[in-house]
């Protein structure tokens, strides 16, 4: 956010990104830079892209044009020649460290017990000593509030202790940005609450985050920028003050209107 | 009847033991095919899906009995009619019964275990692996370490219906001259006249076997279970 110092401080820069599916397009040509520190929701109907493009970060969902720069890395393709061509697993998995990810349905490793699922990674990928790893997994857990849920298997976490041991997974990696898509729309209401309370908490050390979420209150309230997505494309990309306080399109006003109807829950 | 039994019970066990053992070692082979041959089935590669489709084809379309003729008598008198001594190095050893009938098994079986483990990797919900991805692992690794655990479990029962399969399949080894059950019941039904008797008793054996295996795997596949879901 520092205007001047933006080669030093971007962690994701994505320039003219598009894909389509058997034809059809899914995005086209979408622009976006998250800085480090930055909190950026991207919000928008249902088959807006939104969750599409958060997949491409960290190519989990490969497109067909464009760049996605991690930290300044191009990700999945190699230049040669000019051309792009696919990059192997290896150099793809190893870009991907940078990010880490939260799914909408958790996704924790069902075989493992909270432990396990957040030492993973950190002795299998990062190559860190069971020690280390083991006094991450305790740091992230007392950031989420787990830490006596430490033995358990994820069948017998509620939910949202699912989707926090999830997020402090994701955290253990020590990643540069991390990937929200939808975290609390497959919770019970009473349980969507505590999750969006890790998540602002985690807004308040600065961390680097990209927020897919149909919580719009909760994006007014933690995002420093909101970015709209209709049709593939980014319509509206703004910092969170003005795209609520005065939004800019008939279609992004409309939106909002249903929303604040729908859903005053959100704290 | 119950004094035939007692006649000849420690025959017909011994030949019990050893088509278990058959059945152990094919199984072993059919497990190791079955993965592999999976795994390429599900591929990124184009040519590796065809080829581990084309095993299944192949394998699935030949019965057992013809494979281990063509294994048994086939391919060593092959190698010798061609001459060639790495061929006979490699296929004469085949003359063996026991390593035929464990090769013919292995490669039949094989074809239905590559289904069974294809089918359990497809089961587990795809965010596991893409979890798994996002946390910096290789497509490999990510397998090793997270998909093919929680699958094999899923295979676990499949599995175990393949063992006792095999284990009755292992009856058409007799025609090779294998020992097994099924040829111990020929060998005394030949020198009793008692064909009733003689392969009552094999059915028996054979019965109770798989009852005993159904059990085993009943077993195991709770404390699998029990791993996965309740925890502590």
């Amino acid at each position: 956010m520092v205007a001047n110092d933006v080669r030093y401080t971007e962690v994701l820069r994505i320039e003219a990104l598009g894909k389509s599916f058997k034809g059809t397009p899914v995005l086209s040509n979408v622009n976006l830079t998250v800085h480090r520190g930055e909190t950026v929701a991207i919000i928008g109907p249902s088959g807006s892209g939104k969750t599409t493009l958060l997949r491409s970060v960290n190519f989990l969902a490969p497109y067909d044009s464009g760049k996605i720069l991690l930290n300044g890395k191009l990700m999945g393709y190699v230049e040669r020649g000019g051309r792009l061509q696919p990059d192997t697993d290896a150099n793809i998995s190893r870009l991907r460290r940078s990010t880490g990810m939260v799914f909408q349905r958790f996704a924790l490793f069902q075989h493992r017990t909270v432990l396990q699922n957040l030492i993973e990674g950190p002795v299998h990928v990062l190559g860190l000593s069971r020690e280390l790893a083991c006094e991450r997994a305790r740091t992230a857990l007392k950031t989420v509030g787990l830490s006596d849920k430490i033995d358990q298997y994820p069948a017998r976490l509620s939910g949202g202790q699912q989707q926090r041991v999830g997020i402090a997974r994701a955290l253990c990696m020590e990643p540069d940005i991390l990937l929200f898509d939808e975290p609390t729309s497959a919770l019970d209401p009473e349980l969507v609450g505590e999750v969006l309370s890790v998540m602002r908490q985690l807004r308040g050390q600065n961390r680097t985050m990209l927020i897919v979420t149909h919580e719009i209150g909760f994006a007014a309230d933690v995002a420093d920028r909101v970015v709209f997505m209709e049709a593939g494309a980014i319509i509206d990309d703004r910092p969170a003050r003005e795209f609520f306080g005065k939004p800019n399109n008939a279609r992004i006003e409309a939106f909002l209107a249903r929303h604040r109807n729908e859903r005053s829950s959100s704290i | 009847m119950i004094e035939f039994a007692a006649t000849y019970a420690g025959l017909y066990f011994k030949g019990l033991l050893l088509g278990l053992g058959l059945t152990v070692a094919a199984m072993a082979g059919a497990f190791l095919i079955g993965l592999f041959v999976a795994l390429a089935r599900l591929s990124q590669r184009g040519w590796l899906r065809a080829a581990g489709g084309a095993y299944v084809a192949l394998f699935r379309g030949i019965p057992p009995l013809v494979l281990l003729y063509l294994v048994y008598f086939g391919l060593p008198a092959w190698a010798a009619q061609v001459g060639n001594p790495f061929l006979i190095a490699l296929l004469g050893p085949l003359d063996n019964r026991l390593l035929a009938a464990t090769l013919a098994f292995s490669v039949n079986a094989g074809a239905y275990t590559t289904e069974i483990i294809r089918a359990s990797i497809q089961a587990l919900p795809a965010d596991q692996m893409e979890a798994a991805k996002s946390i910096g692992m290789t497509h490999g690794l990510a397998m090793r370490r997270i998909v093919l655990p929680q699958s094999l479990r899923i295979a676990f029962p499949p599995l175990c219906n393949e063992f006792i399969v095999i284990l009755k399949g292992t009856s058409l080894a007799s025609v090779i001259g294998v020992t097994e059950l099924m040829r111990s019941a020929q060998m005394v039904a030949a020198a009793t006249f008692l064909n009733l008797q003689a392969y009552i008793l094999a059915a028996m054996f054979y019965v109770v076997a798989v009852i005993v295996l159904q059990t085993l795997s009943s077993l195991i596949e709770l404390k699998l279970l029990a791993g996965s879901t309740t925890g502590d």
